[in-house]
């Protein structure tokens, strides 16, 4: 009875990491360095959503986990500036600086539909609750 | 967490079939109907009985998870609030269920009470 709320938990648990993924691409947007101090742009992360193999039931329903974060590896995006500390130094983009090259509209397309799915499995939640709520009342 | 507890002692102390052999002692002058009661629920009577705990100590189980993940939250652990609210919801659903279950063998038992003999 329970196991259809479970599955929906992990729903929102697998979407709210997504936004949280989402959150920290759009906040490190003009990151130029790297975690470690080097002079590489940050580039954005994306979970990967898998079928929880914990979490099939015989009825056929699944739960969802995120089964890792992967980073991009994409082409930065490079804006000429020479007197930048950061600038690169030799080769041929001597004199520009790699920021991120991350689109904002994608992020946030992908927030909404985050968002949106949060919301679908909160309405799952609801129904299966009321479902239950309402078997009770056979009983009373 | 005690209004399990007392409810399966309840539970426990109602469904012992002597103590309703003695009940219906009480009600009924014949002592043979009475021992033939306890004699036929106590077999059925062990089944019930355990099934029963094994509700009460789960709803209680449930409940116990949802408190200790409720202070995990507000202590500031590192819990998602989704997991924390759905399993509130799944010890609030046990226990209503539970509660239920309660309520109507209760009033089996209050309408077997009401037989006049």
């Amino acid at each position: 009875m329970f196991s259809a709320l479970d599955v929906s938990t992990s729903a929102l648990v697998a979407q709210r990491i997504r936004l949280n993924t989402i959150s920290g691409n759009i906040a490190n947007m003009s990151s130029i360095q790297n975690e470690n101090g080097e002079a590489k742009p940050y580039q954005a992360r994306y979970p990967i959503f898998q079928t929880d193999e914990n979490m099939v039931g015989p009825e056929g329903m699944a739960g969802v986990k995120v089964a890792s974060v992967e980073t991009e590896d994409k082409e930065p995006n490079y804006r000429y500036q020479p007197e930048h500390p950061l600038a690169v130094k030799e080769g041929k983009w001597k004199g520009y600086v790699a920021y991120p090259s991350i689109n904002l509209n994608e992020q946030f397309v992908d927030a909404l539909e985050s968002t949106r799915s949060y919301e679908a499995n909160l309405g799952v939640m609801e129904i299966s609750k009321n479902m239950g709520r309402q078997s009770l009342s056979i009983l009373a | 967490m005690t209004i399990p507890t007392s409810v399966s002692s309840m539970f426990s102390q109602r469904l012992d079939m002597p103590l309703t052999a003695k009940l219906l002692e009480k009600t009924a002058a014949p002592g043979q109907v009475a021992s033939g009661q306890a004699a036929t629920g106590q077999v059925q009577s062990h089944d019930f009985v355990s099934m029963l705990g094994q509700g009460v100590s789960e709803v209680n189980s449930l409940q116990q998870q949802s408190t200790q993940s409720v202070n995990e939250m507000l202590t500031g652990g590192d819990v998602q609030p989704a997991e924390v609210f759905a399993s509130v919801q799944k010890a609030d659903m046990a226990f209503r269920m539970l509660l239920q279950v309660r309520n109507k063998l209760m009033q089996a038992y209050e309408e077997v009470n009401a037989i006049r003999i």
